[in-house]
């Protein structure tokens, strides 16, 4: 019986995601993780244009610094999360491309110099300041959409002529990310003064902020949002409800058309996390070096670490007790949607925000599949209405019409397809496979 | 503690959890269910309907055993890993067949369905195009019927062609049939109560309970059954009115025997053969009530198989069909 609570999402077709492996996390207070010997920064950490090295190796840089980046608009700068000295620009294991990409190995020093800030403005004078200065703030501090798209966040705040409406997405409906809710508990003033900067830039007629958390359930936060105008608006408990596009259906009933983005109908969409990091670096000049990410392993539950960008999950899982080398698989982002990763040297990026390690007593549920047995429940569950199975099918049969026929594009690649089917067929894959034959 | 580069986790596409719901679990949930039905059937129809479910039931499991062992001994590998699916089919089988017919029509069914439409055809074709349990019914249907002709080999019931359907006087005759055999009027007989017939339709009211359960619980595709129901309740209505005969009558008639109900929620949502489209299922379950209702006049009474058996092959066509609108098309989710 499907049970309906804040850690059981009701999805389409009437099935459940089960998010209480998280239960707890949002009471576990962040702990900072202090900074790894080694930090690896990939120059790429957003949707766009790779960076250029700014630095070579050799080069002492310090913490906040500008180590990369690019005259590409839609792109952003990564910067030095450790002071210390740049041992080499190479080529290391993309989580999310999945490939080799040039990244900076900075060996951090005890004796760096002090953290570099960037300029700050003043929250209380924000109607008084240039947006074209405050934009560029944006951009200068790298910051990016912190949810897990990557996309980044100036370019977005740069639609003022189309946009009437910011939503802020306070997300939570990752199974396996817990951050997103802590951060509304410890940092409210943080991410109101960044929904406000937000606002001064796109100059929406309205502010939304979708919580699928109770009323009440944040009181500082909820009295910081009636103030500054924010409407809140709670919605129900839903995994699939967590992508920008599906979140615009629900608040508003606007459909996202294909191929368009939110912003064509005239909506913004932020993370939380990118509302806090926006106010960090327009009123405390910290560029985007760190953030809140969720740690969950069978063995400590759900952890929310405050880590740097670049960190080794080797050393996150350490500093959590755990021993590296005695788990079997280990996922960055969300449970559904992740990426895994081939060993602990691999670091965390900027949109990171969570990483589950399943050891060797917690198999992959996937592994034995069966054949397909035709019951549509991944046609049911799929929230963008399309027929994966059917997909899986054309992809089998390489019949990229078909494919196109049923809008294998449209896939925003969210796994419940897979979650529920009774086969265990990993559908995901073909359903990649096929969007990849369609663009061709 | 190893060093990094000696630590090698497994890679793995996402999604890394899963919802935990199994094709055994599916088919033992549907297993239960069909068990309302059966035991309906032994208390309406006596211990004769016992013995087909458990010839039915234990060749399936024999058949599924053998295979098991000589697909394990030659590849090292098995079709199928459990008995929960062939379970289901025993089941089927044993639930669709005529309580009339003989012990070895039942076994023959149950076996037919095993080996040759279940594991040879998944085999053969890498998926279920048919019905297992109705492909082997109508192979038997026409074998039988080839060599004793039409009177003696259709389904077991050759006195269903003295009928006729298409009057009101005809009509009371066959529904005549059922009066004060149970101790009901033949009405309330078709509907609650019966001994004559396929096992599984027994008690029609238990099939419709169990069927919507199987709905709600199974997520079966309920668009098959319902647009099946509508079309024949539909024509029953319509004949009733042309003919002049007992509405009540042709509606009890028409949708609560058992190779109407039972198959309905039964056999015609049996996944891998049906389609997925929304469309597909609405044409598939209305093209199913037309030629059922149509074969049923022509006293073909259980033959909705037939019409079953070639709606199945139509399913890779009508896929294609009554697809709803995904999200960005003026799709309605
Ligand atoms: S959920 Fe799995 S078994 Fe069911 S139709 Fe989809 S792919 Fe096939
Ligand atoms: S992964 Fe794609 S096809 Fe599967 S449910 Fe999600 S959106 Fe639908």
């Amino acid at each position: 019986m499907a049970r309906r609570d804040r850690y059981h999402f009701k999805e389409a077709g009437g099935f459940v995601v089960d998010a209480t492996i998280k239960r707890g996390g949002e009471d576990a207070a962040f702990e900072i993780v202090p900074d790894p010997e080694v930090c690896v920064i990939f120059l790429k950490q957003h949707v766009g244009a790779p960076v250029q090295p700014l630095v070579g190796a050799g080069d002492t840089v310090v913490e906040g610094q500008k180590i990369g980046d690019s005259d590409e608009a839609m792109s952003v700068p990564v910067h030095a999360p450790v002071g210390g000295k740049v041992l080499r620009i190479v080529d290391a294991y993309h989580p999310v491309a999945g490939v080799p990409a040039p990244a900076v190995f900075i060996e951090r020093s005890e004796d760096a110099a002090l953290p570099v800030r960037l300029p700050a403005f003043e929250p209380g004078a924000l109607d008084d300041t240039d947006r074209s200065e405050l934009l560029a703030g944006v951009r200068e501090a790298g910051i990016v959409g912190l949810g897990g798209a990557a996309f980044p966040a100036h370019v977005k705040l740069g639609m003022r002529d189309k946009v009437t409406r910011l939503v802020i997405n306070a997300k939570e409906s990752d199974p396996n990310v817990a951050c997103d809710v802590r951060l509304k508990r410890e940092k409210p003033a943080d991410i109101v003064a960044g929904i406000q900067a937000m606002a001064r830039l796109l100059g929406p007629n309205e502010i939304v902020f979708a919580t699928r958390a109770e009323p009440g359930a944040f009181p500082e936060l909820e009295a910081r949002l009636a103030r500054a105008g924010v409407t809140v608006a709670h919605i129900r408990p839903s995994y699939s409800v967590g992508s920008d596009k599906l979140l615009v259906k629900e608040l508003f009933g606007l459909e996202v058309p294909c191929g368009s983005y939110p912003p064509d109908v005239g909506v913004v969409v932020h993370n939380v996390f990118t509302a806090y990091a926006v106010a960090r670096a327009l009123f405390a000049g910290e560029p985007l070096v760190s953030r809140g990410l969720t740690l969950i392993s069978r063995q400590t539950g759900p952890l929310n670490l405050w880590v740097k960008v670049g960190t080794p999950l080797r050393h996150v899982l350490m500093h959590a007790g755990l021993d590296p080398t005695v788990y079997d698989r280990l996922a960055i982002a969300s449970m559904l949607m992740g990426q895994s990763v081939p060993n602990p040297d691999v670091p965390t990026l900027k949109a990171t925000a969570g990483i589950c390690a399943f050891g060797p007593d917690e198999p992959s549920p996937y592994a034995k599949q069966l054949p397909c047995i035709r019951c549509g429940y991944c046609n049911l569950v799929c929230p963008v209405g399309i027929y994966p199975v059917l997909i899986m099918e054309a992809e089998k049969r390489g019949d990229v019409r078909r494919m196109k026929k049923l809008h294998a594009e449209d896939c925003i690649d969210c796994g419940l397809c897979s979650y529920v089917c009774p086969s265990a067929i990993k559908l995901t894959g073909h359903l990649r496979r096929a969007i990849r034959a369609v663009r061709q | 503690m190893k060093h990094s580069a000696e630590v090698q986790y497994k890679m793995e596409l996402s999604p890394h959890v899963h919802s935990g719901i199994t094709k055994d679990a599916l088919m033992l949930k549907t297993f239960a269910l069909m068990c309302v039905p059966a035991v309906a059937a032994v208390f309406a129809m006596g211990t004769g309907a016992l013995v087909h479910i458990a010839l039915a039931v234990g060749t399936s499991l024999v058949c599924h055993f053998l295979v098991y062992f000589a697909e394990l001994h030659a590849t090292g590998s098995t079709s199928y890993p459990t008995p929960a699916s062939p379970l289901v089919a025993g089941m089927i089988v044993g639930l669709s067949m005529p309580i009339a017919a003989p012990y070895y029509a039942t076994a023959a069914v149950a076996a037919l369905t095993m080996l040759l439409f279940k594991w040879l055809q998944g085999r053969v074709f890498g998926r279920k195009y048919i019905n297992p349990a109705a492909a082997s019914k109508v192979l038997l249907l026409v074998t039988f019927t080839l060599l004793a002709g039409l009177s003696e080999g259709l389904l077991f019931h050759p006195h269903h062609l003295r009928l006729d359907m298409w009057t009101a006087a005809g009509f009371d005759r066959a529904i005549s049939f059922y009066d004060g055999r149970v101790g009901l009027p033949a009405i309330e007989s078709l509907i609650l109560w019966k001994d004559h017939g396929w096992i599984g339709g027994a008690s029609g009211l238990a099939v419709l309970a169990v069927g919507i359960g199987a709905v709600l619980w199974l997520k079966l595709k309920w668009r098959i059954v319902m647009s099946l129901m509508v079309v024949m309740g539909t024509l029953s209505v319509l004949m009733a009115l042309i003919t002049g005969g007992s509405l009540a009558g042709r509606l009890a008639f028409h949708l609560f025997t058992g190779s109407v109900i039972f198959m309905g929620f039964f056999m015609a949502t049996e996944p891998q053969s049906t389609p997925l489209t929304e469309g597909g299922q609405y044409v598939f379950g209305a093209a199913l009530g037309l030629g059922t209702f149509f074969l049923q006049q022509l006293n073909v009474l259980g033959g909705s198989i037939l019409v079953l058996v070639a709606l199945n092959l139509l399913t890779p066509q009508l896929d294609r069909i009554g697809m709803h609108r995904s999200y960005g098309h003026g799709g309605d989710r």
